[in-house]
């Protein structure tokens, strides 16, 4: 595709997007479009750690607990302002990241992806056990809904669907661009080098720590965004909300749709929360076993997952065959 | 006091002990981290709670049943999964989250969202030592656990296949062209790594409540134990559940129960700034 026609298609789907929940008057139908964005806002940030560093992570939605967590106590214990809560939630996020991401993002083979999954149930922990902070296995309940401007007359209540829905389309917008954006930029082209070739990339003086632990924090504080939105659009969290099954599940999403891609972090969470909210309605456990059997199958046959499929269907390279013609 | 806590302690160490022997052998040989194993705990649990309660049998014909399960399962999971994701050159990993989300979603839809628990007739009574009360049950496992460390351990020194198998850990290319078989030593390797599995979750079935999720938080602990300790290596195994076991009760006894999980994060923080490839783990190549 050429320059203009890819613009045109980009703004027909942005339009398309706005237009979204206007499409369906069904309640449960526009709740499940929230939760799909809320979703595309997670993955997206998943996806940096996994298709531009190619590193694993299972702990993302521990990440997305303590956004949600430092959002929600933020705005209803201090009275901070929900922009100054979400901006505190990408804050502790991004600092657990560090302190996850530092000492251990330089290890090698299966030694991070553990690291990752033991901090996200140990958040978990946290969350269950830090009763006086988090009110421990009942839950937060009564999150007011995002209310935002100065004071109660200059303020809009973000409190329906519809409106929610706006709010995160904002914030996947801002992600999306950043991502778009990312390929072109020293920061993004740093982490292509990395993922093809750490020690290649670390001969011709990229800083490969440095890159890596700045790919992973950026990665969690968008996860604690995704937790923020995630606690005011509930107006209940509690540590069920955050387990390592949605960490799993936020992963199989990226898999799915596709990793490194612009367009994979929106497919996959649009279908498989799909599947998984219309499975929750009479058998979860079937939905989960698809989702395994899916996981194995994409990696077996499909690991460039939908996007990457699409995108080679359509005639247009993935960086991996560039480098090989070039 | 001190006694008490050290006798629970080397209890959980002893369970700990056999979980991360089971994926220190598979991590070690077939470098794939066996996340599946958490379903295996649970299955080696419901195998061995049904023999003995629905079938009657007595507890050791059930744990050797959970054993043989566990195993069976173990390399059904090697061949029909592990074997062709490896060939591909695909994330094993990825494909073990995949087996456990199948295996505990399936044991969820087959046995219910309850909690299972029952008391076996016998192990009730209860030995003083040093001033702390331990029951027979525990002791018997601290015991099978002291024996069977060292046991693998001959096994993987003496005998040939065990020296087969460290063959291949070593060098996979060169151990075939000595003539041994890499696939026979994978299905043998998952064979023996998840029958420990199984057999841990059989020996907590009668202590703990067990659910579908049983396994995942134990999971947590002993992929720590294998990392603290290095991977793939036995001595480290057995150390790491000592230290992980015993610091745990000391922090469960003497501090608050809440935060004896916390132990394992700040190790595992500690062992990755420190000494990144474990106690005794090779520096990697």
């Amino acid at each position: 595709m050429t320059k203009p026609v890819k613009i045109g298609v980009a703004v027909a789907l942005l339009l398309l997007s706005l237009l979204l929940p206007y499409l369906f008057s069904s309640m449960l139908i526009r709740h499940f479009i929230v939760l799909i964005a809320i979703n595309i806002v997670l993955v997206m940030g998943l996806d940096i750690v996994v298709g531009h560093l190619g590193l694993i992570s299972l702990g993302h939605a521990g990440f997305m607990g303590i956004g949600a967590y430092a959002c929600a106590i933020s705005v209803m214990n201090h009275d901070a302002p929900f922009l100054l809560g979400l901006l505190l939630a990408v804050l502790c996020a991004g600092l657990a990241g560090f302190i996850v991401g530092y000492p251990s993002i330089n290890l090698r083979g299966h030694y991070f992806v553990i690291v990752t999954f033991i901090s996200g149930i140990i958040f978990n922990l946290f969350f269950t056990n830090l009763i006086s902070i988090t009110k421990g296995p009942m839950g937060m309940p009564g999150i007011p809904p995002p209310s935002i401007g100065f004071g109660d007359r200059f303020s809009i209540v973000v409190d329906s669907k519809v409106s929610y829905y706006y709010l995160v389309w904002v914030f996947i917008v801002i992600v999306g661009f950043v991502k778009i954006r990312f390929n072109h930029s020293k920061i993004g082209r740093a982490m292509s080098a990395i993922r093809e070739d750490e020690d290649l990339a670390r001969s011709i003086g990229v800083r490969v720590h440095f890159y890596k632990v700045l790919g992973f924090v950026f990665s969690t504080a968008i996860a604690g965004l995704s937790g923020g939105l995630y606690a005011h659009y509930f107006r209940f969290i509690g540590p069920d909300s955050f387990t390592l099954f949605q960490s799993f599940n936020a992963f199989v999403m990226n898999l799915v749709g596709g990793m490194g891609t612009v367009a994979g972090p929106i497919i996959g969470p649009a279908l498989l929360t799909l599947i998984d909210e219309v499975f929750q309605l009479f058998k979860p456990e079937y939905a989960r076993i698809l989702f395994g059997v899916f996981l194995i199958l994409i990696i077996l046959y499909m690991p460039k997952g939908i996007a990457g499929l699409v995108k080679e269907r359509m005639g247009g390279r993935t960086w991996s065959q560039k480098k090989a013609v070039s | 006091m001190l006694a008490q806590v050290f006798l629970n302690a080397l209890f959980l160490s002893s369970i700990y002990c056999l979980m991360a022997l089971g994926l220190t052998i598979i991590l070690g040989v077939m470098d794939i981290a066996d996340f599946a194993q958490a379903g295996l705990y649970m299955l080696g649990a419901y195998v061995a709670f049904f023999v003995c309660q629905v079938l009657g049998a007595g507890f050791l014909v059930a744990v050797l049943i959970a054993m043989i399960a566990t195993g069976v399962v173990g390399v059904v999971n090697n061949t029909l999964v592990y074997q062709p994701v490896l060939k591909r050159g695909a994330n094993t990993l990825i494909a073990a989250l995949g087996i456990l989300l199948i295996i505990q979603n399936l044991a969820l839809l087959i046995f219910g969202p309850d909690y299972q628990t029952y008391h076996l007739a016998f192990g009730e009574g209860k030995i003083e030592l040093f001033g702390g009360t331990i029951t027979v049950y525990k002791t018997m496992i601290i015991v099978v656990t002291a024996l069977l460390a060292p046991a693998v351990w001959l096994f993987l020194s003496k005998t040939k296949i065990g020296k087969a198998i460290r063959a291949v850990s070593q060098d996979k290319e060169g151990a075939s062209l000595v003539g041994i078989s890499g696939d026979k030593v994978s299905i043998f390797t998952f064979c023996l790594g998840t029958m420990f599995s199984g057999l841990s979750g059989a020996f907590l079935s009668p202590i703990y409540a067990f659910d579908a999720f049983f396994g995942s938080q134990f999971i947590v602990k002993s992929l720590t134990i294998v990392i603290f300790g290095g991977l793939g290596s036995l001595r480290g195994a057995v150390v790491g559940a000592l230290i992980i076991g015993i610091g745990e009760d000391m922090i469960a006894g003497y501090w608050s129960t809440e935060y004896s999980s916390l132990l394992t994060f700040v190790l595992l923080i500690l062992i990755l700034f420190v000494r990144p490839q474990g106690i005794f783990g090779r520096r990697p190549a």
